[in-house]
C-alpha cells in the first residue's frame, strides 16, 4: 500500500465514504432480514437499520446520517419491491421525520444527548411520521389513533434497545485505529462516570 | 449484562428524555383518541341481531338467550346489563358501554351488545385489506 504518500485529509474522506457504504449495506441487510421476521402488525417493526444511522451520526455527523437513512430507505424498498407503494410512502415519511429529529437533536444538544436518546427520539419520530401520513393519505378514520399508544410504547422500547446497540457498536468501532480521529469528537459520559465509580 | 452497566451508557439528558417520553406514552394510553360517543346499540343473540336502539333514549329491555332473559338498561348514553341468568355475572361486572366499538358480552347466554358510532362510520359496506 502506498497510503503513506496520500494526503491525510483525502484519506479520511475516502475512509468515510467506504465506511458509509458499508453502513448502508448493513442497514439494507438488517432492513431486509427484519422484513422476513413475522410481526403482529405491519407497522410493528424493530427498526434495526436505525442502529447504523445513529452510528453514522455520531461518527461522521448529520450529513452522513441523512445519507445512510435515505439510501437505506431507497435501496431497501427497491430490494423488497415496495418502491413507490403506500408502504414506501409511510416508510419514507417516518424515516424523514426520524432523521430530522435525530440530526437536529444531535446538533442542538451536542454531547449532552447520547446515542440512546437520539435513537429513542428517532423511533418515536418514525412512529409519529408514519401514523400521520397513514392518517392523512390512506385511512382517514379516527380509529387509527387507537393504535397510537401501543405503537408509541413499542417504538420507545425498540428505540432504547437500538440506541444501546448503537452505543456498543460505537464503543467497539472507536477502539479501531481507522476511527481514531473521532475519539476526540465524542465524549463518553459512560467512561467518565465509570471511572468515578471504580 | 447488568442493568447498571446499560444505564451508564445513557447521559443524564438521555435519562430525563426517556422518563418524559415514557410519561407521554403513558398519558397517551389514557386518552380515548378518536373514540366518539356511540350512537346506537346493537344486541346479538346467537350471532343474529335481535335488538337495536339509539343510546340517547333511556329504556330497559330484555333479550332471550339459551339460559333465559338478560335484562339491560340504557341510561345517560350508556348501556349496562342489569340482570343475567348466567352463573358468574361477568357481564354485569363489565359495567357500562358508551363509546363506539365498546362491547358487552354474556358468553354463557350467548348475548353480545355492540356500540356503533355515528352514521359516518357505518357508511362502509366492507373494508378489505
Amino acid at each position: 500500500m502506498t497510503s503513506s504518500a496520500v494526503d491525510p485529509v483525502q484519506l479520511e474522506q475516502v475512509r468515510q465514504r467506504v465506511f458509509l457504504a458499508l453502513f448502508i449495506a448493513l442497514a439494507v441487510t438488517l432492513n431486509a432480514v427484519e422484513y422476513l421476521l413475522p410481526s403482529p402488525l405491519p407497522w410493528f417493526r424493530f427498526g434495526l437499520a436505525n442502529i447504523l444511522t445513529v452510528t453514522a451520526l455520531y461518527l461522521y455527523g448529520s450529513r452522513a446520517a441523512w445519507t445512510v437513512a435515505l439510501s437505506r430507505i431507497l435501496i431497501g424498498s427497491l430490494l423488497l419491491g415496495t418502491l413507490f407503494s403506500p408502504g414506501f410512502l409511510l416508510s419514507l415519511s417516518g424515516g424523514l421525520l426520524a432523521t430530522l429529529l435525530m440530526t437536529s437533536s444531535f446538533q442542538l444538544l451536542g454531547s449532552r444527548i447520547g446515542p440512546v436518546g437520539v435513537s429513542v427520539l428517532g423511533a418515536l419520530g418514525h412512529a409519529g411520521g408514519q401514523l400521520l401520513i397513514a392518517w392523512l393519505l390512506i385511512v382517514q378514520h379516527p380509529s387509527i389513533w387507537l393504535m397510537l399508544p401501543f405503537f408509541l410504547l413499542f417504538s420507545l422500547i425498540s428505540g432504547m434497545i437500538n440506541g444501546l446497540a448503537a452505543d456498543m457498536l460505537l464503543d467497539f468501532l472507536l477502539k479501531h485505529e481507522a476511527f481514531a480521529r473521532h475519539k476526540t469528537t465524542r465524549e463518553f459520559p459512560s467512561q467518565t462516570s465509570g471511572s468515578d465509580v471504580t | 449484562m447488568a442493568l447498571g452497566e446499560l444505564l451508564q451508557r445513557l447521559t443524564r439528558f438521555d435519562r430525563y428524555l426517556i422518563l418524559c417520553l415514557s410519561l407521554l406514552v403513558g398519558v397517551s394510553f389514557l386518552l380515548p383518541f378518536g373514540r366518539q360517543a356511540g350512537a346506537r346499540l346493537i344486541v346479538e343473540a346467537d350471532n343474529r341481531t335481535v335488538f337495536s336502539a339509539p343510546l340517547d333514549t333511556p329504556r330497559q329491555f330484555a333479550v332471550e338467550g339459551p339460559l333465559g332473559m338478560t335484562r339491560m338498561e340504557v341510561r345517560n348514553g350508556a348501556v349496562r346489563v342489569l340482570h343475567s341468568p348466567c352463573p358468574q355475572k361477568i357481564c354485569i361486572g363489565l359495567g357500562e358501554a358508551r363509546r363506539a366499538g365498546d362491547l358487552l358480552a354474556c358468553v354463557p347466554n350467548r348475548i353480545v351488545v355492540r356500540i356503533e358510532g355515528d352514521v359516518e362510520g357505518a357508511a362502509y359496506d366492507l373494508l378489505s385489506r
